[in-house]
């Protein structure tokens, strides 16, 4: 396959863009899509660039039919992509939750998107619940919050490694500020880096005969009896629970002596970040911890962040209403530290609005 | 170099975004951090339209802001959108031709500035180069970029039309020194006009 990146180079790109750069970097060989804002230039950039590189493109007549086709596509062995946003999350968690029925290798890019299908075509962090536990199914899917462009970049060429290594739909979560600015970030070839891009595999149309030269290759999306039910979804928990420790992603910074802990993630954690370092400034002791995988969550490592720092006061800060915050409170279960929330549904948070509001709790 | 703020507001077409996306490249040329995002609902198809740049010499927290340092509103619907943006601390600039009553006007800006770009560029240059001086201007309020870096990023932009029709270059060029110019006066004066 003809390399994208020749020469590791900066650029100056739109989210979207680096999103389209990035799965040509990583060798995706077709998207599937339908178009919706605020993700609509991945599909514009994907196909603009995927001729000039042998890749293809197929627009479909809606999202349901897009999620199908990528799931069709993988068990060809394709290493195919979609990319949504929106109400058209919505109707893709259908192929979704097919997606994770099957154990298929689909990878998805999700630009968040707020309010229902005739809402705002701006940002929100409101489809947090959608992308991590959306769907039909038991939320066996590995989900990326970026936060920065480069991060884009970087979690889309993982993402297809993770989804193809562990067979479990995966997804980069973004959001509309993501997909619409304008940042510097750093775009290389991932195999030159010394990323290694794992090899996929057809899961239909074998070679050899079954029960003598192979095993059976069961895609089954049909079950005819409960127990059979059951028991696959028991054995795919179980398999996605032994991936877990090795596939949590997080981030934690001034942890280790905070009086109070501030969660956010995705975009708000720039914010978080900031006011963390402005807060340090003026002598309150905050700490920053920051989930990258929302699933699987690192709730060990969010643990050992309240152990030892010995806060008794936690912050989450969110573009939504709580969505994260229910991540949050299911994973530290038992734990006795105080929960303050900072809920700004569908509009962007700035530094100052965690700063003023930790400075709240404190007093 | 500190983190600047910027707001630029007009009506579609006016070209708000383009000057946002040219010192935004500006900037990054000159290796700082930006971090431009364009509001982008459904003013897109006919309504204010609002470019927000921060630009920095450090790494850029969240890409939007509460307070601008420097507020530009193009017309009269641009105002009352963006006098939420302004606070004591920001240079707060609307085009002189739009007729603004004091009570539309933000109540808190450190300094409030009239400046005369649209009937400039109508009476001594062009129409279509009125962005220009705009463009001149944000830089004569803020330095957020060199000149000589705001020219490269223009030639960039527009080195294709500029070398069918070279008066245009020049055209831009005047625009973008008369804009400054007129900044640094204001700046200088406290109102333009």
């Amino acid at each position: 396959m003809q390399k994208v990146v020749e020469n590791t180079k900066k650029a100056f790109l739109t989210g979207n863009e680096a999103a389209a750069w990035a799965a040509l970097a990583a060798g995706a060989e077709i998207m599937f899509g339908y178009p919706i804002t605020p993700q609509n230039e991945i599909m514009h950039y994907w196909t603009r660039l995927a001729p000039k590189y042998g890749r293809n493109f197929l627009q479909t007549e809606d999202e349901i039919s897009a999620g199908f086709t990528v799931c069709g596509a993988v068990q060809a062995g394709k290493k195919a992509f979609t990319a949504t946003a929106g109400p058209g999350n919505t109707l893709m968690q259908e192929p979704f939750s097919m997606a994770e029925a099957m154990r298929l290798p689909l990878v998805a890019i999700i630009q968040q998107r707020g309010g229902p299908s005739s809402g705002t075509v701006i940002y929100s962090q409101q489809e947090v619940t959608l992308t991590t536990f959306g769907g039909n199914g038991e939320g066996h899917r590995i989900v990326y919050s970026t936060s920065s462009h480069q991060e884009i970049y970087d979690y889309i060429i993982k993402a297809f490694n993770t989804a193809w290594k562990y067979r479990f739909p995966t997804f980069v979560l973004g959001d509309g500020y993501q997909a619409k600015m304008r940042e510097p970030l750093e775009m290389y070839d991932p195999e030159e880096r010394g990323i290694e891009l794992v090899k996929t595999f057809p899961l239909v149309g074998l070679e050899g005969k079954i029960g003598e030269e192979r095993e059976p290759q069961h895609l089954c999306n049909i079950y005819s009896m409960e127990e059979e039910l059951y028991e696959v979804v028991m054995k795919f928990a179980a398999e996605y629970e032994a991936i877990s420790p090795e596939v949590v992603e997080y981030e934690e910074k001034e942890c280790e002596d905070a009086e109070i802990l501030i969660l956010a993630h995705g975009v708000v954690s720039r914010a978080a970040d900031d006011a963390v370092k402005a807060l340090r400034a003026q002598g309150i002791k905050a700490g920053y911890f920051r989930p990258i995988t929302l699933r699987p969550f690192p709730g060990k490592q969010l643990r050992e962040a309240i152990a030892k720092s010995g806060a008794k006061k936690m912050l989450i800060a969110e573009s939504a209403y709580g969505q994260f915050d229910r991540l949050v409170k299911q994973e530290i279960y038992g734990e006795t530290i105080q929960i303050n929330n900072l809920f700004m549904p569908g509009v962007g948070i700035i530094d100052t609005d965690i700063i003023s509001k930790v400075k709240s709790i404190i007093d | 170099m500190a983190l600047i703020k910027l707001a630029l507001a007009g009506e579609g077409g006016q070209g708000v975004q383009s000057i946002a996306e040219i010192l935004a490249e500006a900037a990054y040329e000159e290796n700082k951090q930006a971090i431009y995002i364009p509001n982008f609902g459904v003013e897109q198809r006919g309504g204010v339209s609002i470019a927000f740049l921060q630009v920095s010499d450090q790494r850029i927290g969240a890409p939007k802001f509460n307070k601008a340092d420097v507020v530009i509103a193009l017309s009269k619907r641009a105002v009352s959108r963006t006098v939420r943006y302004s606070d004591s601390n920001t240079i707060y600039v609307y085009d002189s031709s739009i007729s603004v009553d004091e009570e539309e006007m933000p109540k808190e800006a450190k300094k409030i500035i009239g400046l005369p770009a649209i009937d400039t560029a109508n009476e001594k240059l062009h129409p279509r180069v009125f962005n220009m001086i705009i463009m001149g201007a944000v830089i004569g309020f803020t330095n957020i970029v060199s000149f000589g870096s705001a020219k490269f990023a223009l030639e960039k932009k527009l080195g294709a039309k500029f070398e069918r029709d070279p008066k245009l270059r020049e055209l831009n060029y005047q625009a973008l020194e008369i804009g400054r110019q007129m900044a640094e006066e204001a700046l200088k004066e406290g109102v333009a006009n």
